[in-house]
């Protein structure tokens, strides 16, 4: 057989393993951001849709720059894309907190019960998102659970507003975003070198310093990976603030929503939905060249 | 000092009780409150009944409430179909699509073979709502009409980076060395392939399509933006329960789709932990 047949052949291969893949992707992935993109630059038509005008005014209407003739510069939207990173890096935080202590405990277990641990805390995951966050709303309503036993234990008279706040919000992200900060989390714990820990100690670091300067770097690429997964759907959600904010907490998701449901403006939707990708694009930027500039590869993404 | 260290690891263990308690807690409160007989608070519990179970199944037909109650069995119902019948597809598509990509960069050197990575990557960094967003117009803009069709076609273009990912893990752990030996022996591409290479990826095939199935069953961003307004799958249907305002045979549902989800979920991680 001749090598240029062989290569032929390779490349049929290829051609028949890459082809549909590629042409789905192109059209149905790459094609859609490129349109979104578009869109975003162009005039909103009257009753929905866009007409083929370039417009800088739908992001100049979100960050201060419209042209006044055409749109208002309303600082509410800049406030909701705050509160949007508000809650999501407090949602970060929170769970990090959260999982941070309980990864190190897993990763001591008996082998047979961290097997266990680690089934019960990826099972969530796998369970329906709505139903997960629906649970929220039979605990934090007016006539809800916590309502319920925070009275009869005699702490408050009237049931309180525990629901439609952005505290539920965060709550409800915590809770559903803690598989996603305690895997990575978990996984630089396990591979931490206890060695290190009792040398440090050796030479006499206190519990703070060896924590601070010997545990937590080690432990920062899971730190960082599970914060970035955890940050991402959680700044542009949508579905936990319509279930457990109401109409009263406002995120950037919500807004987005509106644009495309009800207020038919999808130019400006199309604006907000690219400053999203945007803010992500931006933190991923960072991640990559942090994780070049340390060298080694990035455990938590993968 | 060893006492103080106790009660460290004391607080820590009680720490960690709290935090799965944290998870499951809220958990086993809908499943207690689904057998709940109270028709109006659902927090209030004032006898057990199957009754919500029965309803979600068709066996009782509820004539005191209203007869808004039977017909939303019936939509839930094609919520279910609709839901299965997605899932049935995209899963097929994105796992062939993935499984094929992740044996291309598996098996071949080419230009463009970073690309290829970062393109499969991107669907699953893409906030939800942007992919959902862009997929809206995309439909409107060349003439789709919303329902089944775009549904699958929107979750394929993010689940085959998820199939991908799970096979070409698994793809990774191979022995590279009885492939070389197949090929010593006299194997062509395809005998060796379907004798060498699909078997021992399998596994990461079935674990990936296991995922994208769980996943498209679950998906409520994506397709909602492009379900249209006539087709309503299961996450769907529920999220528009929740703003319309919440009726007890809900915490039925919702049982029944954990119970489904978890059953699943078990069954993919045992296979996982047994072929190794």
């Amino acid at each position: 057989m001749s090598g240029a047949t062989q290569r032929q052949r390779r490349y049929a291969q290829l051609g028949i393993l890459l082809g549909p893949v590629s042409l789905f992707l192109a059209i149905f992935f790459l094609c859609p951001l490129a349109i979104m993109m578009i869109y975003s630059v162009l005039t909103p038509g009257l009753y929905g849709g866009a007409e083929w005008a370039f417009y800088p005014d739908n992001f100049g209407r979100i960050l201060g720059f419209a042209n006044p003739e055409f749109e208002v510069f309303d600082p509410v939207y800049l406030s909701i894309f705050l509160r949007s990173l508000r809650i999501a890096l407090t949602t970060v935080a929170i769970t990090l907190v959260v999982c941070y202590p309980a990864a190190f405990q897993v990763s001591r277990l008996p082998d047979r019960w961290k097997t266990f641990a680690l089934f019960l805390i990826t099972l969530p995951f796998f369970a329906s998102l709505i139903v997960r966050l629906f649970v929220w709303v039979l605990i934090l309503k007016k006539t809800g659970f916590a309502n319920m036993v925070l009275q009869s234990l005699g702490i408050i008279s009237e049931p309180a507003d525990l629901i439609y706040t952005e505290g539920a919000i965060i709550l409800g992200m915590v809770y559903i975003f803690i598989p996603f900060m305690f895997l990575p989390v978990y996984a630089s714990v396990e591979k931490l070198d206890w060695s290190l820990v009792r040398a440090s100690q050796d030479l006499g670091a206190n519990g703070f310093q060896t924590f601070w300067r010997v545990i937590f770097p080690l432990t920062l690429p899971g730190v960082i990976g599970g914060s970035i997964i955890v940050f991402i759907p959680a700044l542009g959600n949508f579905i936990v603030p319509a279930v457990l904010g109401g109409a009263k907490v406002m995120m950037l998701g919500n807004l987005i929503e509106q644009q495309f449901l009800s207020a038919r403006n999808w130019p400006f939707g199309a604006a907000l939905a690219m400053l999203v990708m945007a803010a992500v694009l931006f933190i991923l930027f960072f991640y990559i060249r942090l994780e070049g500039r340390r060298g080694d590869d990035a455990p938590a993404l993968r | 000092m060893r006492w103080l260290r106790n009660i460290g690891t004391g607080t820590l263990s009680a720490y960690t009780a709290l935090f799965f308690a944290f998870i499951y807690l809220p958990i086993a409160l809908i499943v207690i409150y689904s057998f709940n007989a109270d028709p109006v608070n659902m927090m209030r519990w004032s006898g057990f009944t199957f009754d919500w179970y029965k309803q979600i199944f068709g066996l009782r037909n509820v004539t005191s409430e209203n007869a808004l109650y039977i017909e939303s069995t019936e939509q839930l119902l094609k919520a279910v179909r609709n839901s299965l019948t997605v899932a049935a597809f995209t899963t097929t598509i994105a796992t062939v699509l993935g499984t094929a990509t992740a044996l291309a960069l598996y098996r071949f050197n080419f230009l463009g073979k970073k690309f290829y990575r970062v393109l499969l990557f991107a669907p699953m960094l893409m906030p939800d709502i942007v992919l959902g967003i862009a997929l809206l117009i995309f439909f409107i803009s060349v003439g789709f009409s919303l329902g089944i069709t775009t549904i699958v076609i929107g979750q394929c273009s993010f689940l085959t980076s998820y199939v991908f990912i799970v096979v070409s893990a698994r793809l990774a752990g191979m022995d590279r060395t009885l492939e070389n030996a197949s090929a010593d022996l006299g194997a062509n591409d395809w005998v060796t392939f379907r004798r060498i290479i699909l078997p021992q990826a399998m596994p990461g095939v079935i674990g990936g399509a296991l995922l994208a199935f769980i996943i498209s069953m679950d998906d409520l961003v994506i397709t909602y933006f492009i379900s249209g307004v006539d087709t309503q799958t299961l996450p769907i249907f529920i999220f528009g329960m929740l703003r319309r305002g919440i009726k007890p045979e809900i915490n039925a549902i919702a049982v029944m789709m954990l119970l489904f989800s978890f059953a699943v979920a078990s069954a993919g991680l045992y296979l996982r932990s047994r072929r190794g």
